[in-house]
């Protein structure tokens, strides 16, 4: 290679140099900026999170002897559950007015699992109430309610559970 | 020409021009770094080494950062703080080098698939390394993603939670994973040591997935040159020290940051995500992915079905002429050629044979074959192994009545390879141009067999330098001809009279270099056409080096 085309060597160095500070700076730059702008400032967010196996679609019914005896004999249960359950729906109000909401089936192969729900939403901040309603029977009908007066601050985070060991719906900040 | 002409493998005129658009515009950047590094050292030209270089900085510098972390709700924090506020700075350094290694990595990664892309590496004998690459941008991604969550700080928690966002848009993916960091409850170590795992693990892969991703090439360039890997590491690490990887806020599950600062490197989705939706975000990736691996086996399913239809280009063993000196397979580029055990009755050991799904065409092994010469004095000259339609033969005779075509005292031959330029503009009364496949397809002999046919002068022109469009070709042209590689040149071949240049698309090089043999021709000096990317080679063991 002939050098005589070659910028001067300083000068090569130099532009290596802003090359490699190109480099640096793009990493840089890039590993943690620009910020991210994901609420407005005068935001709050609600988190609205369960999984909950609902309610058997249909009733354990008793065999009969008939029944049971067309069954292998491990196999001879009294009882016949059928084990698909039902869907869950959810309604979330805020302040009067529809917020969110749901109408979930069942997870599983065979629809008994439970159903699960997990949605972010962000709200104004400030006072506001908050009425959650759920149905997780056969019939559709909203068996669990709760409603609660929330004052969540810019960036707060309201999340809005559901445990039925705990009688129904739990309102917590997340901490 | 047509003798040496090959079919060109391309798909379509509306992708080749496409591609020869981009194509230019990629050269023209990388000739722009050739300014600063010397041509072999391009960083351009080294981009898949240096992501290489990266994944180990990243995986060292992680196995020392590993031993020094703890998997715990309580610790996971403490740990990052615990590097960071390091007073001799050691800390703040293995951070930092890991982090922005790691950063490099996907910048690298995708500057690698991009430019081979433009230079149409998915399709021919690269297609393996082109699809074997695919799962090397999704590991790495999971890779990176999951370590900036083992930090635990508010951008990690935010990284967690649009993650799962992200992934209950699946139709198979639960929306629990969200509830593992719901509150600060619901965390526990056992999510850490999971994640840990994942960030252990998946490297792993990748590192075997790289390992595959290469297989087909002979002699990877997996390492950057020595003063390009320096230059690397010696910026990383002053980055870190002057930019320090550092925590933000430890994760507040009740409380969301309004403007939250992510590692656009690996974080870019959860923006994605939210801005479009996140069914939006995975069909976007499923259909790069879903092109990437088209852009590689679509070219191989039309060639499949219309057998017998296509013929492209494989190099051919001639037996009675093959020695079994392995000159071919040493160096062919993609290791098609193997030396196996003698098939015929010759008193030699060994015989090349061509896997013909690994042949590019290129035509390098006829360049090495001791018996490409042109001063054989038999009657049907074959070489022990050639290309089909540019065989030695065809080369040599084309050759000779080139040069009895030419006019005037000073007649140049110009050997230039078709994939660096179209260079039909050189050719004129007094200059021959001889178009080949790669400029490494040349035998040396054929430079002393120009000179005895009357030509007064020879350039060779082919890529810029270390970027062989066949990988190695500008290198076995220059051990070849500086002696250090066989077949070389001899001696007694005047190199005044010889010019290399590896100038790519540039033909005005071309041209200067010719018009500089005609310059010293006439007595004039030759210096004028040492124009950068230009080799006049004065001694065999002095001008041309790797």
């Amino acid at each position: 290679m002939a050098d005589s085309a070659k910028l001067p060597t300083p000068l090569r160095y130099l532009l290596q140099l802003l090359a490699y500070a190109a480099f640096a700076a793009v990493i840089g730059f890039f590993s943690a900026k620009p910020a991210y702008r994901q609420l407005a400032d005068n935001e709050a967010v609600v988190k609205l999170s369960f999984s909950h196996s609902a309610q058997l679609r249909q009733p354990c019914r008793e065999r009969s002897a008939e029944e049971l005896a067309k069954l292998a004999p491990n196999m001879r249960s009294k009882q016949d559950c059928p084990r698909e359950r039902s869907r869950v729906a959810v309604e979330l109000d805020m302040d009067g007015k529809s917020l969110y909401r749901i109408d979930t089936p069942p997870s599983g192969l065979h629809d008994d699992g439970a159903a699960t729900v997990y949605r972010r939403l962000a709200i104004p901040a400030g006072p506001h109430r908050f009425r959650a309603r759920l149905a997780d029977g056969p019939d559709g009908k909203f068996n669990y309610h709760h409603e609660a007066d929330v004052d969540l601050a810019p960036g707060q985070v309201l999340i809005v559970d559901f445990l039925s060991g705990s009688g129904g719906f739990v309102f917590t900040h997340g901490r | 020409m047509a003798a040496t002409s090959f079919p060109p493998p391309t798909p379509s005129l509306s992708v080749l021009s496409a591609l020869s658009t981009l194509r230019r515009g990629e050269e023209r950047l990388s000739g722009t770094f050739d300014h600063a590094f010397d041509p072999a050292d391009n960083p351009w030209r080294h981009l898949g080494a240096l992501a290489f270089l990266c994944l180990v900085v990243a995986v060292a510098s992680g196995a020392i950062a590993y031993a020094l972390y703890d998997t715990s709700v309580s610790g996971a924090y403490q740990s990052g703080l615990r590097l960071q506020n390091d007073p001799t700075m050691l800390g703040r350094l293995l951070r930092g080098l890991h982090r922005y290694s790691a950063d490099a990595l996907a910048l690298l990664t995708v500057l690698h698939l991009l430019r081979e892309a433009v230079r149409g590496h998915y399709r021919g004998v690269r297609w393996f390394s082109w699809l074997t690459g695919a799962p090397l941008v999704w590991l790495l991604w999971i890779a990176g993603l999951t370590g900036l969550w083992l930090l635990w700080d508010s951008r990690a928690l935010y990284s967690v939670t649009a993650t799962a966002e992200l992934l209950q848009a699946l139709p198979l993916a639960p929306d629990l994973l969200a509830r593992n960091v719901l509150t600060a409850d619901a965390l526990n170590d056992r999510f850490f040591s999971l994640i840990m795992f994942i960030h252990i693990g998946v490297p792993l892969f990748l590192l075997a997935a790289m390992w595959v991703h290469v297989q087909r090439l002979s002699r990877p360039r997996l390492w950057p040159p020595r003063s390009l890997a320096i230059g690397c590491l010696v910026t990383l690490s002053l980055l870190s020290i002057a930019m320090p990887a550092e925590s933000l806020g430890p994760a507040d599950t009740g409380h969301v940051s309004a403007s939250q600062s992510i590692d656009w490197f690996y974080q870019f989705p959860h923006p994605l995500a939210d801005i479009a939706s996140a069914t939006a975000a995975w069909l976007l990736a499923f259909a790069f992915t879903a092109l990437v691996i088209a852009l590689a086996v679509l070219p191989r399913m039309r060639r499949s079905s219309a057998k017998g239809n296509v013929s492209l280009p494989v190099a051919q063993v001639n037996l009675a002429n093959c020695n079994g000196c392995s000159r071919c397979a040493v160096d062919c580029p993609f290791g098609a050629v193997e030396m196996i055990a003698r098939t015929d009755q010759r008193r030699h050991p060994r015989q090349a044979s061509v896997i013909a799904d690994l042949c590019a065409g290129c035509g390098i092994c006829a360049g090495a074959c001791p018996s490409s010469t042109p001063f054989r004095r038999i009657e049907d000259m074959v070489s022990g192994i050639e290309m089909p339609g540019a065989s030695i033969a065809s080369l040599r005779e084309e050759l000779k009545r080139g040069l009895a075509s030419l006019d005037g005292p000073d007649r140049v031959v110009v050997f230039a390879c078709r994939n660096a330029a179209d260079h039909a503009a050189l050719r004129n009364t007094s200059t021959l141009l001889m178009r080949l496949e790669c400029a490494a397809m040349l035998p040396p002999s054929f430079i002393e067999f120009a000179g005895r046919l009357g030509a007064t002068g020879t350039v060779i022109a082919g890529c810029r330098e270390g970027d062989c469009e066949y990988r190695l070709g500008d290198q076995w042209v220059q051990q070849r001809l500086s002696g250090a590689h066989e077949p070389h040149l001899r001696a007694v071949v005047s190199r005044d009279r010889l010019h290399v240049i590896w100038s790519g698309q540039d033909i005005a090089q071309v041209q200067a270099a010719v018009a500089s043999l005609r310059g010293g021709m006439s007595g004039k000096s030759s210096n004028q056409a040492s124009d950068k990317g230009t080799e006049r080679v004065t001694h065999s063991s002095e001008a041309h080096h790797d």
